[in-house]
């Protein structure tokens, strides 16, 4: 088989765990601008939460749902009890990253005391393997890569032909006219911190599905690919950040493939230096341009 | 700001100062002195509690709090109780030294220290030994086999006759093709170039040789290129999450192939997160794993494994490390230390560091002791002895370096039997 198309396939899985995680990232982040840096120990919440469920006989889908329902609930609950406060009192985009730092590192160790330093499996059955178009995938990658079509697919459509769509996408934009324009943009912040933390919760299943091996630092480690998918393609911008984790995913493994598998992350990331040169703002660019983000 | 003022803050700062260096003086020069009034003597875990080598800390605290409890219920040395205190290292020389900085001038009762591993040793033992500390260094650093380092010491066995021991076993199998994958890591590493040297003395082919970054998402292409070139076996050290993911995925696309691994893939946090990820059965059909010879059988063991069984309440699942030969060779550091301060008739660290080999190098008319109590008793009487641990005979070369045989071991019904082994002589023949 060829190694190039085989990489294109590994390419695939890895882009689709980070395109659910990056997207509902990214949409937190247009809608709120709270750069919550801790995304990826949300997503280890919910690979725990999986985990009990399959433990308790649970399937897959089971798992699925309630590691988005837990991503969901956790990221509502901080940003209503940690987050809100301090954007009332004024604290700014800086001071706003130091105590999502903290949260993620009290989430991280609260994680471990509960669950111990050691590692864990989904118990779901063993995956049987399919080949397709010389690319090999297993029955539990497929769901994945479907996962993230149906995701996306929804992204699009609640962004483009629903109300509250486009109530978000005015939020992003601009808040203050959003308001003086009639929007609950409170309600569209809950909404937004809601559906981010179901993408969130979902893709931190996913990836405990693909590593098969996790611990309560896993999602965490994760989160420097997915803040990188969503820089490439524009923070903010959910388009964006589906393209840039095509093309993190696809350029780390066909780059392993290619040169070596040493240089996989740092071919990634000279992609990523490479095109924020060029277009600083990212691959998509309205909504990055008015963030206090600098990239 | 009045005057008087300015003179008391300067007395302060001065008092301070004052406190500072003579708090420096007692680091530098040895610690707690014999004439002090009983204290508790601290013994540093200094090793990785967190990081990609995590497991290492919880494994050296198995060792060392077994060895306190004994000596601390035989009476302490000279009136003074032990404890262990751990000091998190990280894995990463950037956090291990201003750890060491800080252990050395904070813990004025500093007496030994187990480590440091080999993800900090080059940069910290030269701050330990300055410092005076003797050391009982994990790091299997093969830098480390005929250094001049005067507190440094050594029982686990360096990385280059870890390699030999796994080529050896390889060869024993009949395997000619094998392939290397090796964390990326300096502790993983290590292990690499006396492996490939040994490999092809013995008539093997390395057909690649992979550095994995670790706890990547996914390591499918880095499998496919290793598949193609057809190996027979994977001589393997990597961390427990790498190996979960690689593992499995290996398993997902091709099935896997026997895999021999270091003593590290022996442990438990390894064995629970690759057992996790490839399934129990796969574990014993495919893996073995090559470890320093530790019988868990003898007087030594029983001594050690009852006080490590009794440790519940400092030890999560003490039972995890009773056959554990790192846990042992902790334990046996800290016996060996304290006996020596009983030889020494010292607490002070330089002085006892001179009779570390006095109480393990065979002689004439030596007592073999197999514990603590048994030493004490011993030298109370004015005998010379020599220590046999819980690992085994401890025979210290000129460099302060003692290793012995491997064990080959699998994991059967979750728990490790021994299948096979390797002979000293067989790596010594090897690493001529």
């Amino acid at each position: 088989m060829n190694i190039y198309v085989l990489s294109l396939g590994f390419g695939l899985i890895t882009a689709s765990i980070l395109a659910i995680a990056s997207v509902g990232f990214t949409l937190q982040f247009g809608v709120t601008n709270v750069l919550n840096l801790a995304y990826g120990d949300v997503m280890t919440g919910a690979a725990f939460v999986a985990y009990l469920v399959t433990k308790a006989g649970g399937g897959l889908a089971e798992a699925l749902v309630a590691g988005a329902g837990s991503g969901a609930v956790a990221s509502y609950g901080l940003n209503r009890l940690v987050y809100t406060p301090f954007v009332r009192r004024g604290t700014r985009l800086f001071g706003m990253i130091i105590v999502t730092i903290s949260v993620s590192l009290v989430v991280q160790n609260g994680l471990q005391a509960i669950f111990k330093a050691t590692f864990f499996s989904l118990s779901l059955p063993r995956p049987s393997s399919y080949t397709f178009a010389g690319m090999i995938f297993t029955s539990q990658q497929l769901v994945i890569i479907g996962l993230a079509v149906v995701a996306m697919v929804l992204v699009h459509a609640l962004l483009s032909w629903t109300k509250l769509g486009r109530a978000m996408r005015a939020t992003a934009a601009d808040p203050e006219l959003a308001r003086s324009c009639g929007i609950a943009t409170d309600r569209v912040i809950d909404v937004a911190w809601l559906l981010s933390g179901a993408l969130c919760g979902t893709a931190g299943v996913t990836l405990a599905l693909n590593v098969s091996s996790f611990t309560s630092t896993t999602g965490g480690q994760f989160l420097i690919p997915v803040i990188a998918a969503a820089v490439l393609g524009g923070v903010g911008h959910p388009y964006g950040a589906m393209i840039g984790a095509v093309v993190i995913g696809l350029s780390s493994e066909l780059s392993a493939s290619v040169i070596s598998p040493d240089y996989k992350e740092v071919v990634a990331f000279i992609i990523l230096i490479v095109v924020l040169l060029i277009r600083p703002q990212g691959i998509f660019s309205e909504v990055a341009t008015q963030k206090e983000v600098a990239v | 700001m009045g005057e008087s003022k300015i003179t008391k803050l300067r007395q302060v700062t001065s008092l301070a100062l004052a406190c500072g260096v003579m708090a420096g003086v007692v680091a530098m020069t040895g610690g707690v002195e014999a004439s002090a009034a009983p204290s508790t003597l601290v013994i540093g875990n200094f090793n990785p509690f967190s990081g990609a080598d995590a497991s290492f800390g919880p494994e050296m605290v198995a060792g060392c709090q077994p060895a306190v409890r004994l000596i601390n219920a035989g009476g302490g040395v000279m009136g003074h109780q032990f404890s262990c205190i751990e000091f998190d290292t990280r894995g990463d020389p950037a956090d291990a030294v201003p750890a060491a900085n800080k252990m050395v001038a904070t813990n004025s009762s500093l007496e030994g220290i187990l480590g440091p591993s080999a993800d900090e040793a080059l940069a910290t033992v030269p701050i330990l030994e300055q410092a005076q500390v003797p050391m009982f260094a994990d790091t299997g650093q093969a830098f480390f086999d005929k250094s001049s380092y005067h507190y440094f010491w050594r029982i686990t066995p360096a990385d280059d006759v870890k390699g030999y021991a796994l080529a050896l076993w390889a060869h024993k199998k009949g395997y000619t093709r094998a392939a290397a994958i090796f964390g990326n890591d300096a502790g993983s590493q290590s292990d690499v170039p006396s492996l490939v040297k040994a490999w092809s003395k013995l008539g093997g082919k390395m057909v690649d040789n992979v550095k994995l970054a670790l706890d990547q998402s996914s390591y499918r292409t880095e499998i496919e290129q290793m598949l193609s070139s057809k190996p027979q076996v994977i001589f393997t050290e990597i961390d427990p999450q790498t190996a979960g993911t690689f593992l499995s995925e290996l398993q997902q696309l091709h099935g896997l192939i026997p895999i021999i691994g270091t003593e590290v893939t022996l442990q438990a946090p390894w064995l629970k997160a690759v057992t996790g990820a490839v399934g129990a059965k796969a574990m014993t059909q495919y893996f073995t794993g090559m470890q320093p010879y530790a019988p868990t059988a003898g007087t030594a063991w029983t001594t050690y494994n009852s006080a490590l069984l009794a440790s519940k309440a400092q030890i999560p699942q003490p039972s995890q490390w009773s056959s554990d030969p790192y846990s042992m060779t902790y334990y046996d550091a800290v016996t060996t230390m304290a006996l020596a301060m009983l030889s020494a008739h010292s607490i002070n660290r330089a002085t006892y560091n001179n009779s570390i080999m006095a109480v393990t190098e065979p002689g004439k008319g030596k007592t073999l002791v197999y514990s603590f109590a048994q030493g004490k008793a011993a030298l109370a009487k004015g005998k010379k002895i020599e220590f046999v641990g819980a690992g085994g005979l401890i025979a210290f070369n000129q460099w302060h370096n003692s290793s012995g045989a491997f064990e080959a071991a699998q994991q059967v019904a979750g728990n490790v039997k021994v299948i096979g082994e390797v002979t000293a002589d067989q790596i010594a023949t090897l690493s001529k």
